[in-house]
């Protein structure tokens, strides 16, 4: 069944077809399959439904408002100038400062989605006017943003610490390390990128300058506030950070800076809504497309097929590696974890991994999937909210993904990357 | 066959270790095999329950209090202090009580679903950051409850603010303080760490978690009797495993949760201190009835003669 | 991704009366749309206000905004189909021949709108069985069926307008992304996606 299900999935993604159809037609396939006929489909239905249920998933409509209130506005302007102001004189700094904020907020926010928005929306003109590529500015906002999956607060490794018997703490700290140092290979290619192309660079600021652009930041200065002040000092959740976003970029935009009428509110709220459903009703297909391969047991049959118990360790945690980096190319990243890691569970015990490590090799796996294409959330996203055809916005990933994997090779090699913090914090 | 059989925990807390020894039984005694799929694996608790009911599952375990969307007599175990906490005696009442045996097993056939077994998962713990000693203590603490209007109500009752939150925020809200407070049995507090997030452990006394295991009947009548006599036996082989195996468990469970953390302090509260608690639970005992009616009514005192009965 | 200029309500491809009710039609599931937004923002920020100022959450902010998500993408749906705004891969397609690309489309629109069709049949089916068993909102207390109520219309819309983009097709000599949105590449921002 499974063979059948991923080829019709190709061929018709391929064909053009609407994103959604290859989701739905693959669920439905193996709905068909597993239950002789149509008989079951309300199911399917049932977990469309259950694919857009999650709380946590009402940041990402919030933060796409927010976000394009402060675009359309001057609040993203202004912050933008004042960052341009200290590094647009440096050679690829804009593009170094974008992945910077790329990982802060989605450290923040833990929303991938919502920091391709967030940061993108108003970033991405500025890139694009500084003399970047269009495909190395989206391939950077995707890849970058998924570095919030291994910068605390994450999801995924709540998820994982609940499933593995794990403490979250620990892991929390172990994907500190390889989080920054994604983002500083990031910023190397970045700078390489910058020199080889040759982008501009802008004349130095002087203190005066910098000055003016900080008097005019004051007032937006205020987001990062909300979002990091509110975050980490418990008055805000990240979808409450997202909605108090929105209140504060109305009354700049509306009240105090005067750029945008309420029918400009009016007509974002809905551009909103459209981004919104576009992303939705794929995480829902592919909701009910996840529910069938776990159903029908996939992954188990996979595994006990090519015998995982008569590997040593790095064997193990290649395969583990190859399986959460394949099932997140097609499948959500929360579902992936929840199937896999008790398949994988009794080896890691066997072999005395140390389950910290593995959690955060399979965090990483999981950002990764999430960028790559075919499938992957932040993808759709990018191409919602930019308005780019799906092949530009992945043209540029490949260099993106090789830093992704070799860190991820090497931490298999190196497992101090992870743990070296964690065992300075924990005393082990 | 292959039967598929969906549950609320992961396979290495209490509803799966009792799934685990129930598919043990089943095919040592039968040609039949059990999938089994934990938590999330095929959607949430409410998604399981659907899936069970359409007959796509023949077996789930969801807690009462989730069925409460469903069956609302089934909120009755949520009334603060109606069961004891006594493991003995709630094991003796969950096996003969006739509001459980006879009355739920009707309200769930309802449903279209055969109620095989109601079996408890241990005492339920506040766990916070600041220490509880009475009601005034959680006054201005924001007490994370599932999404279940009689919870809130008891929370309310006891002096907290309520506030009902998805599980997958709770973690990161106590981290971050938006929560101050949860409630849960205490091999929860250790396997999904929460205890890394709070500092303190409260036993008042005031709930015993409940959950229950269920066919699809359509699937159930269709077996032959053989059959359902290997379900359950199996079941019934099941339960007395999980009782057994919960004696002692909460308090393995807390001396791995003082050896990761030391400075966690535990509390049982004495009749004096939750003499506020209990006071507050006829509150919330009114309101049940209000919300269930006079269906709600005679389960509840049929569960309070059932409770005197089995008691020693 | 300001992107008013392309959100402008497009007036119905068909012709007289069914035309008219056509574009009521988009007009209302953009007027969801927008407000469906807005409510979100407001429910989850008074939830926070709430909280703060008066020490009491909004015990049914979840539900309210779980209800609206569902609104959102479901009245979502047909809107982005109607301004072919769905996405796609559309690289292999692109270097076919004109011919080809018109046939690809018309099979493309078809079989997404059978695809749509049917699931907004078992939407029904769904939302009558739920119906049946009587499961409501924890926190609200309303019934589950009346909010899934916007699932199978979304689906039956989104068909509708696939439906209608193979008909445009099958009879203009241009090829259609939508009923009024021509394939291809406008000034230097793509609507392709
Ligand atoms: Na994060
Ligand atoms: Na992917």
């Amino acid at each position: 069944m499974a063979t059948i299900v991923f080829l019709s999935m190709i061929v018709l993604l391929l064909l053009g077809f609407p994103m959604m159809v290859p989701l739905i037609v693959g669920a439905t396939i193996g709905f068909f399959m597993m239950f002789n006929g149509f008989g079951q489909m309300e199911t399917m239905v049932q977990q469309m439904m259950a694919g857009i249920r999650p709380a946590s998933l009402i940041a990402v409509p919030m933060f796409i408002f927010a976000a394009d209130i402060m675009t359309r506005g001057q609040s993203a302007g202004r912050l933008i100038n004042l960052v341009m102001s200290f590094v647009g004189h440096v050679k690829g700094g804009l593009a170094v400062s974008t992945a910077a904020a790329c990982t802060m907020f989605g450290a923040v926010s833990g929303s991938t989605q919502a920091t391709v928005v967030a940061i993108g929306s108003p970033l991405r003109p500025r890139m694009l006017k500084a003399g970047y590529k269009d495909s190395f500015v989206l391939a950077l906002i995707v890849n970058s943003s998924d570095i919030a999956f291994l910068i605390p607060p994450s999801i995924g490794m709540i998820i994982y610490g609940v499933v593995s018997n794990t403490s979250i703490a620990e892991l929390f700290i172990a994907g500190i390390g390889p989080g920054l140092l994604i983002l500083l290979l990031f910023s190397i290619y970045s700078y390489i990128y910058a020199v080889r192309n040759n982008v501009p660079t802008e004349e130095k600021a002087t203190w005066g300058e910098r000055l003016t652009s900080l008097r005019q930041a004051i007032w937006p200065m205020g987001f990062p506030l909300i979002i990091i002040g509110g975050i980490y000092g418990g008055i805000f959740s990240p979808t409450e950070a997202a909605a108090a976003c929105v209140l504060y970029a109305l009354v700049l935009e509306v009240l105090i800076f005067r750029t945008m009428s309420l029918q400009n509110v009016y007509d974002t709220a809905k551009s909103t809504g459209l981004i919104t459903a576009v992303v939705f009703i794929l995480v829902g297909a592919g909701a009910a497309f996840s529910w069938v391969i776990s159903f029908a047991q996939v992954p188990q049959e996979i595994l006990s097929a090519i015998g995982i118990t008569e590997m040593g360790r790095i064997g193990v945690l290649f395969v583990i590696s190859i399986a959460f980096f394949v099932g997140c190319m097609f499948v959500d990243p929360i579902v992936v974890i929840l199937v896999l890691v008790p398949v994988f569970a009794p080896v890691v015990q066997s072999l005395g991994l140390d389950p910290v490590l593995v959690g955060t090799i399979i965090t990483l796996q999981v950002a990764i999937g999430s960028a790559t294409p075919p499938f992957g959330c932040d993808i759709f996203t990018a191409i919602a909210v930019f308005k780019r055809p799906y092949m530009e916005v992945i043209r540029g990933t490949p260099p993106f993904i090789f830093i992704l994997l070799s860190v991820a090779v090497s931490m298999i090699f190196f497992p101090q990357i992870a743990l070296f913090l964690r065992d300075l914090v924990f005393a082990k | 066959d292959t039967w598929r059989y969906a549950f609320e925990e992961a396979l290495t807390e209490v509803q799966g270790v009792y799934a685990q020894k129930f598919k043990e039984e089943v095919e040592a005694n039968s040609d039949h095999e059990i999938q089994l799929f934990p938590f999330g694996t095929l959607g949430e608790s409410a998604d399981i329950m659907e899936q069970a009911q359409a007959g796509i599952l023949q077996f789930v375990n969801q807690s009462p209090g989730f069925t409460g969307a469903l069956i609302p007599e089934a909120q009755v175990f949520f009334v603060p202090y109606l069961l004891p906490t006594d493991q003995e005696h709630l094991a003796r009442f969950y096996k003969q009580s006739k509001a459980i045996n006879e009355d739920f097993q009707d309200l769930y056939a309802n449903q279209g679903l055969e109620l095989l077994k109601m079996y408890p998962e241990g005492e339920v713990a506040m766990t916070t950051k600041e220490p509880v000693k009475t009601c005034e203590d959680l006054n201005e603490v924001k007490f994370r409850v599932m999404t279940n209007p009689l919870l809130v109500e008891s929370y309310k009752a006891f002096g907290a603010t309520p506030t009902p939150l998805p599980w997958g925020e709770v973690y990161g809200g106590l981290q971050t303080n938006i929560i101050q407070g949860q409630e849960n049995p205490t091999f929860f507090l250790y396997s999904t760490k929460i205890y890394e997030v709070t500092d303190h452990i409260t036993y008042t006394g005031h709930n015993n978690f409940t959950t229950a295991i269920m066919a699809n009947k359509n699937f159930y009548d269709g077996l032959s009797e053989e059959d359902q006599k290997v379900i359950q036996d199996a079941a019934a082989v099941a339960y007395d495993h999980i009782v057994t195996y919960q004696k002692g468990l909460a308090e393995q469970e807390l001396a791995k949760i003082k050896e990761a953390k030391p400075e966690m302090t535990v509390t049982v509260l004495s009749e004096e201190e939750r003499q506020c608690f209990v006071d507050a639970a006829a509150e919330v005992e009114a309101k049940f009835i209000e919300m269930t009616g006079d269906s709600g009514k005679a389960i509840l005192e049929q569960m309070k003669a059932d409770l005197a009965a089995t008691a020693e | 991704m300001s992107d008013e200029h392309d959100l402008q309500e497009l007036d119905s491809a068909l012709p007289g009366f069914l035309g008219v009710i056509d574009t009521v039609i988009g007009r209302v599931e953009s007027f969801l749309l927008a407000v469906g937004v807005l409510l979100m923002a407001l429910n989850t920020s008074a939830n926070v206000l709430g909280r703060f100022a008066f020490g009491n959450s909004i015990f049914f902010a979840e539900e309210l905004n779980r209800i609206l998500i569902i609104l959102i993408t479901f009245a979502g749906i047909s809107y982005a189909a109607r301004h072919g705004r769905h996405i796609r891969m559309s690289a292999i397609y692109d270097a076919m021949p004109p011919k080809l690309r018109r046939v690809l489309m018309i099979a493309i629109t078809l079989i997404t709108a059978v695809l749509m069709f049917g699931l907004c049949y078992y939407a029904i089916n769904y939302i009558g069985t739920q119906a049946s068993r009587g499961r409501v909102l924890p926190s609200l207390q309303i019934p589950v069926w009346i909010i899934l109520v916007w699932v199978p219309v979304g689906f039956f819309m989104t068909g509708m307008q696939y439906l209608l983009t193979a008909i445009k097709n099958m009879t203009s000599k241009d090829i259609y992304l939508s009923t009024a949105v021509l394939e291809g590449y406008d000034s230097d921002e793509e609507t392709e996606v």
